[in-house]
């Protein structure tokens, strides 16, 4: 009977998806930056995920639904916050685009408070525009290699790597104190 | 390799995506070089930062079984949708109940789901309840302290009637998220034994709810405008005790 068959496509879902719902929120906690968007973003792509079941095919099921879960969070983002969504200047080479970082998002400046935040990478990571922190996040923090993050970000290798490079350097120059000198 | 070289190589050195042919060069450049050698260090020493403040990320147990409930319904919509209804929804009614979430936001009991979704729902935040350390959000056997612990948090104001008398101490309050809502539970203990008690708007219906499943029991009673739920891994026939015990506290 139909409702056989659906609970245990259910039951085998839960058990492909689930095992990753932290992963899948940490994601859409720092894309929306708030727990009750993250929340929202997350059960929507799960029962989106749920819904295109059938396309997936056994294999990576952790970039499966990272994957869905960034693309509900740009398009939630887009609905909600189109502010947050700062498109990147063009993607250049590598080293000659660093000096061209935006340091943040244009809402850097609610979101450090004090210059004591600027020693914190958690805010300065929350600050960086949306493409360069998604990529240090699932490096740094889900540490996935970079195939992994390309097919998750759906872009080319290359572009993750340039992204990665970027992110850092943006980091950097606020963490390790070159825009504010030394006094803390 | 010179250091233009090995500049744009030190993000992928640091993540281990080079080839071990190319690491020992860089490597080997970086016993002679007196700047890329520290400037790989600030990498890693950047990485050992982020991975020590990023706080880690956890999906709650609320939402955890909040997808849960979603899915199940999900599930069962396509189901229904691809099934001929009469006879085996006259035979899901006989058995099962569930919950469907009307216009106002209120939980209405409805005897024509095939799946007992309550029931299970209510018996997962039971087993939540039970692992870790989650047990309550206020821990008190004081009604003054629980009940006005829930003003503001939820909808419905739970009666927190302590009954250790009747050898079911109060032990505290907690708010679950059920169907999207948050609903309030009241803790009592039945000697080594739990005892979830969801608070929900009344069904409005007449359906006293007593059953078992997956070893848990499970009653439900309405009492003016509010619903009880109560689960527990106790007997049956403790439970039973508890709602009697319960409703004559409550209605006094």
């Amino acid at each position: 009977m139909a409702w056989i068959a659906e609970r245990r496509r259910r039951s085998r879902f839960e058990s492909v998806v689930l095992p990753h719902l932290d992963a899948a929120y940490a994601l859409a906690r720092w894309l929306t930056r708030n727990d009750a968007d993250a929340a929202d973003v997350v059960q929507e792509a799960v029962l989106r995920a749920f819904r295109y079941f059938d396309t997936y095919r056994e294999g990576d099921a952790k970039s499966w639904i990272l994957r869905i879960v960034r693309r509900t969070c740009y398009s939630w983002l887009e609905r909600n916050r189109p502010a947050d969504i700062v498109p990147l200047d063009e993607e250049g080479m590598l080293d000659e685009s660093v000096a061209s970082v935006p340091v943040a998002a244009a809402n850097t400046e609610a979101l450090l408070h004090n210059r004591s935040d600027l020693r914190r990478l958690d805010v300065l990571i929350e600050a960086l525009p949306a493409p360069l922190r998604e990529v240090i996040v699932l490096r740094e923090l889900n540490e996935l290699g970079y195939r992994e993050i390309a097919e998750i970000t759906g872009v080319p290798i290359g572009t993750v790597m340039s992204r990665l490079h970027r992110a850092r350097s943006a980091l950097r120059r606020t963490w390790e104190g070159k825009d504010i000198g030394d006094a803390m | 390799m010179q250091c233009d070289e090995v500049r744009p190589r030190l993000d992928a050195y640091i993540d281990d995506e080079l080839a071990e042919a190319e690491r020992a060069q860089l490597r080997d450049h970086f016993v002679d070089c007196p700047e890329c050698g520290p400037e790989a260090t600030a990498l890693e020493r950047l990485r050992d930062g982020i991975r020590q403040s990023a706080p880690s990320y956890r999906a709650p147990e609320a939402l955890r079984s909040q997808i849960r409930f979603a899915l199940r319904q999900e599930a069962a919509t396509s189901a229904r949708a691809t099934r001929p209804a009469p006879g085996w929804l006259a035979y899901a009614a006989s058995i099962m109940l569930a919950v469907a979430v009307g216009s106002g936001g209120t939980l209405l009991i409805t005897a024509e789901r095939h799946e007992d979704a309550v029931a299970n729902e209510l018996i997962d935040s039971h087993l939540r309840s039970l692992l870790g350390n989650h047990l309550t959000d206020v821990a008190s056997s004081d009604q003054h302290t629980v009940k006005p612990w829930f003003a503001g948090r939820s909808d419905v104001s739970p009666p927190a009637v302590d009954l250790a008398v009747e050898g079911f101490p109060l032990v505290g309050g907690r708010l679950d998220l059920i169907a999207g809502k948050p609903v309030p539970a009241l803790v009592y203990r039945r000697r080594e034994h739990v005892i979830n008690v969801f608070v929900l708007p009344a069904s409005r219906s007449d359906l006293g709810v007593n059953l078992t499943r997956r070893g848990y029991s499970l009653r439900h009673w309405d009492e003016g405008d509010l619903g009880f739920w109560a689960v527990t891994d106790a007997a049956p026939t403790e439970l039973a005790e508890f709602e009697r015990v319960f409703r004559a506290a409550t209605n006094g």
